[in-house]
């Protein structure tokens, strides 16, 4: 029943080549809104492989998108980089960070670690304020003019595949396997001999890539930043929102989540703008009573989907 | 040389001596076991081992290696496995996955081998299922395969008859025989008399914490200190 692997092929290299072509057609907005679903693709498809594979819920993700950010905007705008170079440097220095904080953060126990997450994105958010020299603090960052759009789409494209391809492997392989493991009993893990915490330690830093990259690339697009546009929680909260929804520890579910929710979000924000801090809440509150898994997290306890989906 | 030296162990709970100066040997290509009363240290003792648990006192070697104060993952990658009290299978991977997981080397392989244990345990059909929708047998049964996946030395074996079948339990119990006639070291916890008079060539006997007595079955099972330790005075 499940269609053959060419077909799945096939569909996914038309649907690559119609967004490739997409901005030769598309309105200004059109290609506005994709680049940002293929971030939210790459944001949600990132905080998946920690927490949706391990089980260790990070509640402080947007930090590695906000260092992104900041590294990128620094190195364009003081030190003459072009993007790409800055946006490669954002992804880095997101893992940086990430090992920075994973190794002491990754040996506490779930909420623990959630909640030390979440103080972290606190205080880079001070942190970035408080060094002014270098971050233009509360004012922000302006970045040199240059109109990147169309090719920052398609840099974001291929960072929103790269990690979706990335998943797949990781989903598939027995690293992938032994990660879930963490998820399912950590202390069987241990005493099967799986080393959980570097394990652990090494989907955090995988999971840290794809965000710093975005931070850049979105600094890049935009031409400015300030503290509170890249770091807020509510860029963790919708990341965590969109796995939730499209389904955790699956391949496809924060791509689904991730196109879902925008256009929901796009949708309701154009016609009842006031409702749409409600959206996010209630949404939650639906997933989790309702079908904790997510849609393919359902689909794939009930019909025994591969892990493939 | 023994396979495991344990010496001197001890282990606290606030005031509770759990494991009081727990010493013993065991010797390669042996089946032991490990009564005593509920309460009396048997599975602490069993953390203690594994390092999932860090001793207070004492030490612990395998082979010619001391063990205390090795994470639980390196007391594992040298060769020491265990099963729990409380099954811990992982539920939402399947059967097979359970076993793929602890597999290192080309995973064609692993797979062949981790179909074969499951054959072992005539599992097979369900190699695809879900560990959490077997039922409890059979995820006992995926449990003590899954450790025999890593290719253990010594194996800790913690109440493998509790809630299996008898036809289940004298194959289970066949298994572990053979094991041990491969070289490989056993120590098990059991309620069930029957299990350890027939299977232990030496048992050990916890209460309170401390090793009240040690021997052959039958002398154990005369012993007046552990008829007290059960039944009370």
């Amino acid at each position: 029943m499940t269609p053959s692997r060419g077909v799945v092929l096939s569909a996914l290299a038309v649907l690559v080549a119609a967004l490739a072509l997409y901005p030769m057609v598309g309105t200004g907005y059109g290609v506005r809104a994709t680049l940002q679903v293929f971030m939210w693709i790459a944001l949600a498809g990132s905080w998946n492989l920690i927490s949706g594979l391990t089980g260790y819920v990070s509640f402080g993700h947007v930090a590695f998108f906000g260092a992104g950010a900041y590294t990128g905007a620094i190195l364009v705008a003081t030190a003459g980089w072009s993007w790409p170079a800055a946006a490669a440097a954002g992804g880095a220095a997101a893992c940086v960070l990430a090992l920075l904080i994973g190794y002491p953060c990754l040996r506490l126990k779930g909420p623990y670690f959630a909640i030390a997450m979440l103080g972290l994105n606190e205080v880079l958010r001070a942190l970035v304020s408080y060094f002014e020299g270098l971050t233009g603090g509360g004012n922000g960052l302006s970045l040199p003019t240059l109109d990147a759009t169309r090719s920052i789409y398609y840099v974001m494209g291929g960072l929103a595949i790269a990690v979706t391809a990335m998943t797949y492997a990781i989903v598939t392989s027995r690293f992938g396997l032994r990660l879930m493991t963490i998820r399912e009993d950590e202390v069987a893990a241990e005493a099967m001999g799986i080393d959980t915490f570097r394990h652990k330690l090494a989907a955090f830093l995988l999971s840290a890539v794809g965000p710093g990259v975005a931070g850049a690339l979105t600094a890049r697009d935009q031409g400015y930043i300030e503290p509170l546009s890249v770091f807020p929680l509510a860029v963790t909260v919708t990341m965590i929102v969109m796995v939730l929804f499209g389904g955790k520890g699956t391949v496809w579910g924060p791509v689904l989540g991730a196109v879902a929710l925008f256009v929901i979000q796009e949708i309701v924000w154009a016609r009842y703008p006031y409702v749409h801090p409600l959206l996010f809440g209630a949404i939650i509150v639906a997933v989790v009573l309702l079908m904790p898994r997510g849609i393919l997290g359902l689909l794939q306890l009930k019909y025994r989907l591969p892990r493939t989906i | 040389m023994p396979v495991l030296t344990v010496d001197g162990v001890k282990k606290s709970f606030g005031g509770v001596a759990a494991v009081n100066g727990v010493s013993f040997a065991l010797e390669a290509g042996r089946i032991y076991g490990l009564i005593g009363p509920n309460g009396s240290g048997k599975t602490t003792l069993f953390n203690c081992i594994t390092g999932l648990e860090r001793i207070d006192a004492g030490h612990m070697r395998f082979k010619d290696e001391r063990i205390d104060g090795l994470k639980p993952s390196q007391v594992a990658q040298r060769s020491i496995g265990r099963t729990f009290q409380m099954i811990r299978v992982f539920p939402e991977l399947t059967a097979l996955e359970n076993l793929l997981v602890v597999t290192r080397g080309a995973r064609a392989e692993a797979e062949r081998r981790g179909r074969e244990m499951l054959q072992f345990v005539k599992l097979e059909r369900l190699a695809d299922e879900y560990a959490g929708n077997l039922s409890y047998g059979q995820q006992k049964l995926v449990e003590f395969v899954r450790v025999l996946m890593t290719d253990p030395a010594l194996i800790l074996l913690d109440e493998p008859a509790a809630g299996v079948n008898r036809t289940l339990l004298n194959d289970l119990l066949a298994a572990v025989a053979r094991l041990r006639d491969e070289g490989r070291t056993i120590l098990l916890v059991e309620h069930d008399m029957k299990v350890v008079m027939g299977l232990c060539e030496t048992v050990f006997v916890l209460d309170h914490g401390e090793k009240i007595a040690e021997g052959p079955p039958g002398l154990i099972q005369a012993d007046e200190r552990v008829i007290e330790a059960y039944f009370g005075a």
